[in-house]
Formats: structure tokens, C-alpha cells, sequence
């Protein structure tokens, strides 16, 4: 009775953790809701193993404690077929049952609807592109999804291996060099979610973050209307940034620096607005300074900042992108 | 330090006299290491600077590639220097060998614990306090790392650095605290538990050890020359094409810590199938042998293979090959297949010799029997075979082939069942005993109790829609930790407090070695518990820095990781001042009843004067009459008494 008593007091104490601390993020997906569920099925049986478990030993500790000048020996039981039995049969039902769930779970999870859109992602060290095919190749360094409807994304990634998560979202999946992989999202809440790469993938790996942003159906329709007007403009060169704006949203620097005429605002590496005056620190010309700084990046490092986060691989830009770029940021027309 | 006393030192002292002036240099030891190290780096040196130069290959001084050889080159020159190839080499050139000749075997002074010994206890001894040498290294690596998490943003270290100190952390506490710390409680306790002399081969013992040392150095150089920051796990590309230096000392470190646990697990399978006592079944097998014996199959069968992701790493980057050089058709994920392919059951290397110490603390201690004990061995044998089928459950979110999943996913949920079995027959065991809270007793509870949310935080990782949630996070750091740290390292801390008295010949403090145990199962908890509200969060692994609103409670578990490792200091003086002057200890201060504990502690230096004659099972405690072993003369009174 007694242990039966320090059993219930365990499991209570466990239950109340689990309850009022609020462990799981507020999903923002169909996926992470079905995740969530496989979550307290697996709590609820873990509570009950754990209760036991703790019950037996606290109830052990004092009941058969040794007083100090016993030193005879305990009784000498030397197992118990029927016990054995239980304890091997019933944990094999019950991590089946979890087994069984958590494949179902597994394959609503990567079930994709006829209706869905998609999304190409490229990682790279260490930074995020996102890339609508069905939207003229529209990219953009933060991943913005309408509501309801689902996405597939199909990541790949140009260097080493990074890992593509969204917490809210649930979901997530390695992005590897030479492979294509996939990944289902539904999103079913409004918000600004973080985009955390959770594969360690070299100095700048804790700085690799962009942001998922969930918008209503009208409200992307009109961002990616929008977007691709000032996409359209640039590569036209007629007005905006001209080429040099479609380079920096394509490569990916709007997903760590600032730069006011992009309409970018990171803060992962220095803020480009200002590169007249770091030209200046530098002792350098402004043009020679901003080409140095994309091919080298390591060359002049700004205070404030560090060493070998920036990808090292913009030095391989075909000279007419590369010049279109410069251009773009030293402002010049 | 004590000196292993009494026994046959005139019989096995060494041939002749000790030599004099230079030839003291030829002789084997720390004079003869130097310039045999300074001889096989010339050599490696040349060589490669020969082909280089024969083959036209520029740059010809490539540090890299020379780096490599002489990581290969070097520790054969220290070995070979120390005197750890004598034997076989005197042997292969024909001059005379005695195999006899016990002249390495024993401690007779502090000394004889610095050379290539042959004797299984001071080997023991040797690698306990090696490792623990590593453990507290690594350790402080982690109060760096917590000192950085403290406060979000960057306050001590830079991110290169921080990588670096997670992956050095978690390979010194891999590869040179936990695998070599139970191998070496098994060296010093098997030999005894089954009534064995030595180990099977006991030059090749000594050999295994010196190479920790070795592959310890590595693995630390490889924090000191920067670069070595792509995890303990040394993913592909990452730390194969994109590689610095501090990478090839990981690659040759764990060459050389998997031939040391190879050798040693060659040794203890030789040693347990050949060397038992008469009588000694392996039904009357105490569950530690049973425990190594499982996991010396493990490291034979596996160890080869991280050998082999190593090799090929290492190829990619020096020799141009290209294994997993996707850019030119390699397969990036291949790396992962094979790694994991050991290191799933390197997780079981790290964890069945601890289910070992914690079945003879728990019986002991208990005052009876393991309950279900045939049950317990082949629940062992079910990890050992279940082990090798689950290795890409780690790798659910890897981009693998998807069909994989749910078949990895179900083995992975089976193994609950045998570990499970052995958690409920350690129970059972406490069931009606007579508990003594020793403090090798409290480390066993504490080991059971959190094995248990180390485990079921294992069913969340297993279930593969909670993975992909929580793979690459704070839940997995906390999961790895309630199962190496709540589980590997306080059963080597109730081994080390158990067998204390029969390795030193004298007590520990008893009331030190409680606290130790109370302020590290407070401290752990404080520590580890949270990180898996943090991982479910949002918050990734291997980050030195993290979102603003992880603030707080990673300060709170800084605060405890500093005060865990704190802990450590009070485990460490009692160690050292009770080997000084601790109390002597009896032979059987435990009244156990397993062989090692029938003769005097320390044991004599051929462990003993008599055979043991094996008549019942470990653990008959409670059995009125019921013995486990005798000697010669008691034999013969029983035999006596049964004629009459």
C-alpha cells in the first residue's frame, strides 16, 4: 500500500512538471502539432515507468534499510519466472505502441497535398537563401510562407552539411552537400519564427539564423507581387539598385547585413550603410575597399565583429556580377 | 603510493645487474625515450621527404603530410623507447628470451608505475589514474564553455575556440576517460574475479596502456594547434575536405586510442575464456566479467569501423582520395553510416561494463542475490546483438534513405526491453535485502535512478517524429549527459570507491565520499535537467551563443555546472590523501563474495598463493552454507568432511 502511496506521490510530482512547465513551443504547424501529440504519448508512458521506478527505490532506501550493527544478510531470492516475464512483456507492448504512433505521425508528417508550394533553399557557411520557383526565381534571405498552405521545401547545400530548422514549425532536416533533401511544412499560425541551422558547420555556425515569416494568403501575394517589381527593376537596371540589388538579395547578404537601399536589416555582420567610413579606418578606397572586403573577407575585419564567419566563396562571383555589386554598395550610378 | 608487497621478488627479479654509464641509454626507459622518439621522427621525416622529392610532388615540406606520418612515426619511437617492443623483438632477431622472466611484473616502488609494466593491477592503476588525469582536463574544458553560455553573447572565447573546446571536451571524455576507465577497473578486477594469475597476455596489456597516453597527448595537441573544431563526431565535409591541422591529431589520436581498446578487449576475451578457475562456469561468472566479456565483443567487432571512417577522412584530406569529396562522386552521408556504426556501440562500450560494477555493488551491498541472474547475462548478450542494428537512429534527420527510419526506429525502442529487464531485476534486488549506504552504494542508486531519465529521454530521441523535433539540440545534450555522466561516470565513481581498498590496500574517507556523491547528484541534475527544456525551445547544440531569451536559465545552469565541478575536487582529495594515509583496509571490507575480495588487499603480486577451486555462484548471499570460491586447504577439509 505504502509503495503504491509513493508511487502515486511520484507520478504526481512528475505530472505536475510536465504540465505547468510549458515545454513545447507554441506549434505553428499542422507537422509540429502531430509531433506534439506523439510528445505527451510518450510522456504519459515515461510518467508511469518513471513513478514506478522511483517508488520502488525510495520505498527500498527506507523500508529495507540496514540498522548499523545488523550485518546479517537479505533473503535469498533468486528471481521470479512470472515477474521476469511481466517486466520483459509489458515494456515490449508498450514501446510497440510507441513505435507503431510514432510511424504514423512519421508518415502524415511527410504526406505533401496536390496544392502546395515550393520552395528551393541553398545553406551555405553561414548563411540562408530562399528561392520561389514558381514566382520567376524570386530569392530573398528570410523565408516568408502564406498560411495554410503547404510548402515543400527542397534544400541543398553548396559546402558542408547545415541543418534546417524552424522550432515553432517542428520540423527539420540535415541540408547536404551533393544530395537534394526535402522537408513538409503546413503553417497554420501567423508570426515571425526563427530560421537556426542545428548542424554544426564550422566557426559561424552559433551566428547561422534567418527568420520564417507566416503571412495571410493576400498579404504574400502581394509581397511576392511587390518583390518581384523591384526584382524585375533591378536586373532592368533602370531604377533601385540595378543588378547590383539582384546580386545581394541572390547571395544571400541581406541575411546578415544592413543595408538600407536593399532594404535589409541584419545584424550578423557589420552594417553596410556605413562603409564609407570603415573604408576610411581601413585607409583604403572606398571602391577597392568594398571589392577587398567581398573577395577576402577576412582582409579588414571590423571592430565589433570576428574573423572567417563571412563565406569565403564570393571570390568565384562572374566579374559582372561581382562589379555590379560593388557598385551597388558604394552607391555609385 | 604503496608498493604491491611480499611474493616471489627474488625468484623474478631481472637478469643481472642494472647497466651503467651510456649504456644506461640503451637500456629501456625514459633515457632511451627521447632519442628513440628524436630517431623514428628523423625517419618518418625522411622517408616522406624522399618519396616527395623522387616524385617531383610540390610543396615537398607539406606539413600536413608530415604531420600525418610522424602522428604514425613518433609514438612508435616513444613506445619503442620505453621498452614496450623488447620482448618481441628480441624475439624476432633471435637473441634469448626467458618467458619466465617476471622482471616488469609488480610495484615495488612509485616508480615502477612510470615503465612498461606487466603486472594487470599496476596496469590497472596506471590507466585509472590516466584517465582521470583526462577526465579532469576535459572537465575544465566544460567550466570554460559554461563560463562562455553564461551570459548570451560572446564574454571569454571566440567561436573557432569554443568549437574546439566541445569537441576536445567531448573526445578526451570518449575516448580517454570512460572506454579506458573501465578497462581499466577490468584490468585490475577481472584477473582476480575469475582466479587468473595475470591476463592472458600480459605484455601486450602493458602495450595497450602506454598507447593511451599517446593517443591522450594527441587529442589534447589538437586543441593546442587550433582547428580541430568540427565536433567529436568529425563530420564529412566539414572536417574532412575543410579540414586544419588540429583535425589529423583527432584522426591519429583515435587511431591510436581504438588500437589500445582493441588490444585490451583482445585481451580480456582471451584472458575470460581461457583463464577462469577451476569450477569458474560462465554460469558462476560474476555479472562485471559478464559485462566486459559483452563488451569486449563490442569493441572488437566495431572499433574497426571508426578505424576505417578515420582513415578515410584523413586519406580525403592528404592523399586526395575522395571518400566523401562530393564534388567528385564521393557520398557524404557514408561517413555518417560508418561512424555511427561504431559509435552506437560505443555508447554500449561506455555502458554495459557500468551495469557490470553496478550489479556487485547492488548485490553486495544489498546483502543478496541478483535477482534473475541468467537473465541479467543474456539481456547483456540481447544489447551486444540488438546494438549493431539501431546505429541510424542518429541519423533521422541525416537525409538518409527515408524507408530506413521506422525499421531503426523499432530496434531502437526493442533495446528498452533488455536494459529495462536489468533496471526492474536491480530492483527486485533491493526487494527484502539489508541496504548498506555505502558510498559505492549510493553511486549505484544514483546511477539507477538517473539511468532511468537517461533511458526515457532515449525513447523521445528513438521515436523519430519527436527526433526531427529534437535532434542537434540542448535535449540531446542532456540526454548524452543523464546517460555518460548520470550513468557511466557515477558507476565508475561507485567501481573506484568499491575496489578503492583491494587497488590501494587502504580505506577512503567514508564521510567525504558521501559528500562527494550528494554534491554531484545535486549538482548534475541542476545542471543537465533544464538543458532539456532549452533543447525542446528552440535552442541548437555546439553554439557559443544562443537567443536572449535562453538567458536566464542558462545562467542558473552555469552556476550549477561550476558548483558539479566543484564536486570533483572533494573526489580527488579524498583519493589522494586516502592513498597516502588512509585507514589499511581489510581484505574483504565489504564482505562480498566474489574472489578478488578472498585475498589480502593489495593482492599478493601473482594475486594468488593458491588456485581458487569455484564451487557456487556469485552472489549466494543469505544462502545458508553457500560459497562461492575456496582454496586448496578448505577444499580439502570440505572433501574430508563429506567422506565422514
Amino acid at each position: 500500500m505504502r509503495l503504491v502511496a509513493v508511487g502515486l506521490g511520484a507520478a504526481a510530482v512528475a505530472t505536475a512538471v510536465a504540465l505547468f512547465v510549458p515545454w513545447l513551443p507554441t506549434p505553428a504547424s499542422k507537422q509540429a502539432d502531430r509531433i506534439d501529440f506523439v510528445f505527451w504519448f510518450v510522456t504519459v508512458i515515461c510518467i508511469a515507468i518513471f513513478a514506478l521506478v522511483v517508488a520502488v527505490i525510495l520505498y527500498a532506501v527506507v523500508r529495507f534499510r540496514a540498522r548499523p550493527d545488523d550485518d546479517s544478510d537479505g533473503a535469498p531470492i533468486h528471481g521470479h519466472t512470472g515477474l521476469e516475464i511481466a517486466w520483459t512483456a509489458v515494456p515490449a507492448i508498450l514501446v510497440t505502441a510507441i513505435a507503431v504512433v510514432s510511424a504514423v505521425a512519421l508518415a502524415q508528417n511527410d504526406r505533401l497535398p496536390k496544392k502546395h508550394i515550393r520552395v528551393n533553399v541553398t545553406a551555405q557557411q553561414f548563411a540562408w537563401t530562399f528561392q520561389y520557383p514558381a514566382s520567376k526565381g524570386l530569392t530573398t534571405s528570410s523565408l516568408r510562407l502564406p498560411l495554410g498552405e503547404a510548402v515543400e521545401l527542397k534544400m541543398q547545400s553548396k559546402d558542408v552539411i547545415h541543418s534546417f530548422w524552424v522550432p515553432q514549425f517542428g520540423q527539420k532536416q540535415d541540408v547536404v552537400p551533393g544530395i537534394t533533401t526535402r522537408l513538409v511544412i503546413t503553417p497554420k499560425r501567423l508570426g515571425t519564427y526563427p530560421v537556426v541551422c542545428t548542424e554544426l558547420c564550422g566557426e559561424g555556425h552559433a551566428l547561422m539564423r534567418s527568420q520564417a515569416i507566416v503571412m495571410k494568403p493576400a498579404a504574400f501575394a502581394a509581397w511576392v507581387k511587390a518583390a518581384q517589381q523591384a526584382a524585375a527593376k533591378a536586373s532592368g537596371g533602370a531604377a533601385g539598385g540595378g543588378p547590383g540589388l539582384a546580386v545581394f538579395n541572390n547571395q544571400g547578404c541581406s541575411a546578415c547585413h544592413t543595408f538600407k537601399p536593399a532594404g535589409s536589416s541584419a545584424t550578423t555582420g557589420p552594417d553596410l550603410d556605413n562603409l564609407a567610413a570603415d573604408a576610411q579606418r581601413a585607409g583604403q578606397p572606398l571602391d577597392a575597399f568594398v571589392r577587398e572586403s567581398i573577395i577576402d573577407p577576412n582582409a579588414y575585419i571590423e571592430k565589433g565583429y570576428q574573423p572567417n564567419i563571412m563565406p569565403r566563396t564570393f571570390k568565384s562571383l562572374p566579374k559582372q556580377q561581382l562589379d555590379a555589386l560593388v557598385q551597388f554598395l558604394t552607391g555609385a550610378k | 603510493m604503496t608498493s604491491v608487497a611480499v611474493g616471489h621478488e627474488e625468484l623474478h627479479t631481472g637478469p643481472g645487474q642494472s647497466p651503467r654509464g651510456w649504456r644506461r641509454l640503451l637500456a629501456p626507459g625514459w633515457l632511451r625515450v627521447p632519442w628513440m622518439t628524436a630517431l623514428f621522427f628523423g625517419i618518418g621525416l625522411g622517408i616522406t621527404l624522399l618519396i616527395r622529392w623522387v616524385e617531383g610532388w610540390p610543396p615537398l615540406w607539406d606539413w600536413q603530410v608530415i604531420t600525418t606520418v610522424e602522428l604514425a612515426a613518433v609514438p612508435f619511437g616513444f613506445l619503442a623507447g620505453l621498452g614496450g617492443f623488447d620482448y618481441w623483438a628480441g624475439y624476432a632477431i633471435g637473441s634469448p628470451t626467458r618467458p619466465d622472466d617476471h622482471s616488469g611484473h609488480g610495484a615495488h616502488s612509485w616508480r615502477d608505475y612510470f615503465r612498461v609494466n606487466t603486472d594487470h593491477k599496476v596496469i590497472g592503476i596506471q590507466y585509472l589514474t590516466t584517465t582521470i588525469f583526462f577526465f579532469v582536463a576535459a572537465g575544465l574544458m566544460a567550466m570554460i564553455m559554461r563560463a562562455e553560455l553564461a551570459r548570451p553573447g560572446m564574454q571569454f572565447v571566440g567561436n573557432q575556440v569554443f568549437n574546439e573546446l566541445f569537441s576536445v571536451h567531448a573526445a578526451l571524455m570518449i575516448f580517454l576517460f570512460i572506454i579506458p576507465a573501465f578497462a581499466g577497473l577490468g584490468n585490475f578486477v577481472i584477473p582476480l574475479m575469475i582466479g587468473a594469475p595475470d591476463m592472458a597476455f600480459p605484455r601486450l596489456n602493458a602495450l595497450s596502456f602506454w598507447l593511451l597516453p599517446v593517443a591522450g597527448l594527441m587529442m589534447l595537441s589538437s586543441f593546442l594547434v587550433p582547428g580541430f573544431g568540427c565536433g567529436w563526431t568529425g563530420y564529412a565535409p566539414l572536417c574532412s575536405t575543410h579540414q586544419e591541422l588540429g583535425a589529423v591529431f583527432f584522426n591519429m589520436g583515435v587511431q591510436w586510442a581504438g588500437a589500445s581498446s582493441i588490444m585490451t578487449a583482445l585481451n580480456f576475451l582471451v584472458t575470460i575464456i581461457t583463464m577462469r578457475a577451476p569450477g569458474m562456469t560462465f554460469w558462476r561468472l560474476p555479472l562485471l566479467v559478464w559485462a566486459n566479456f559483452t563488451t569486449s565483443l563490442l569493441v572488437v567487432i566495431a572499433t574497426p569501423f571508426i578505424a576505417g571512417s578515420q582513415f578515410m577522412t584523413m586519406f580525403d584530406h592528404i592523399m586526395h582520395t575522395n571518400f566523401f569529396n562530393y564534388e567528385a562522386g564521393g557520398y557524404v552521408l557514408g561517413y555518417q553510416h560508418i561512424f555511427w556504426f561504431y559509435s552506437h556501440p560505443a555508447v554500449y562500450i561506455m555502458m554495459l561494463p557500468g551495469f557490470g560494477i553496478v550489479s556487485e555493488v547492488i548485490s553486495t551491498f544489498a546483502r543478496k542475490p541478483i535477482f534473475g541472474y541468467r537473465l541479467m547475462a543474456l539481456s547483456l548478450m540481447a544489447i551486444l546483438v540488438l546494438g549493431f542494428s539501431v546505429w541510424a537512429h542518429h541519423m533521422f534527420v541525416s537525409g538518409m534513405a527515408p524507408w530506413l527510419r521506422v525499421p531503426m526506429m523499432v530496434t531502437s525502442v526493442v533495446i528498452a526491453v533488455p536494459t529495462g529487464i536489468k533496471v526492474f531485476s536491480w530492483l527486485a534486488t533491493l526487494w527484502e535485502g539489508k541496504l548498506n549506504f555505502s558510498t559505492p552504494m549510493l553511486f549505484a542508486l544514483g546511477f539507477v535512478s538517473m539511468f532511468v531519465i537517461g533511458g526515457l529521454s532515449g525513447i523521445y530521441l528513438a521515436a523519430v517524429p519527436i527526433d526531427i523535433h529534437v535532434s542537434d539540440t540542448y535535449f540531446v545534450v542532456a540526454h548524452i549527459h543523464y546517460v555518460l555522466f548520470g550513468g557511466s561516470l557515477f558507476t565508475i565513481f561507485a567501481g573506484i570507491y568499491y575496489w578503492f581498498p583491494k587497488m590501494t590496500g587502504r580505506m577512503y574517507n567514508e564521510k567525504l565520499g558521501k559528500l562527494h556523491f550528494w554534491l554531484t547528484f545535486i549538482g548534475f541534475n541542476a545542471t543537465f535537467f533544464p538543458m532539456h527544456y532549452l533543447g525542446i525551445q528552440g535552442m541548437p547544440r555546439r553554439v557559443s551563443d544562443y537567443a536572449p531569451r535562453f538567458a536566464d536559465l542558462n545562467f542558473f545552469i552555469s552556476i550549477a555546472s561550476f558548483f558539479l565541478g566543484a564536486s570533483t575536487l572533494v573526489f580527488l582529495y579524498n583519493m589522494i590523501v586516502s592513498w597516502v594515509r588512509g585507514e589499511p583496509a581489510p581484505a574483504n571490507p565489504w564482505r562480498a563474495n566474489t574472489i578478488e575480495w578472498q585475498v589480502s588487499s593489495p593482492p599478493p603480486i601473482f594475486n594468488f598463493d593458491e588456485v581458487p577451486q569455484v564451487v557456487g555462484g556469485p552472489y549466494e548471499y543469505g544462502v545458508p552454507g553457500a560459497r562461492h570460491a575456496v582454496f586448496n586447504g578448505d577444499r580439502v577439509v570440505e572433501e574430508e568432511e563429506v567422506k565422514a
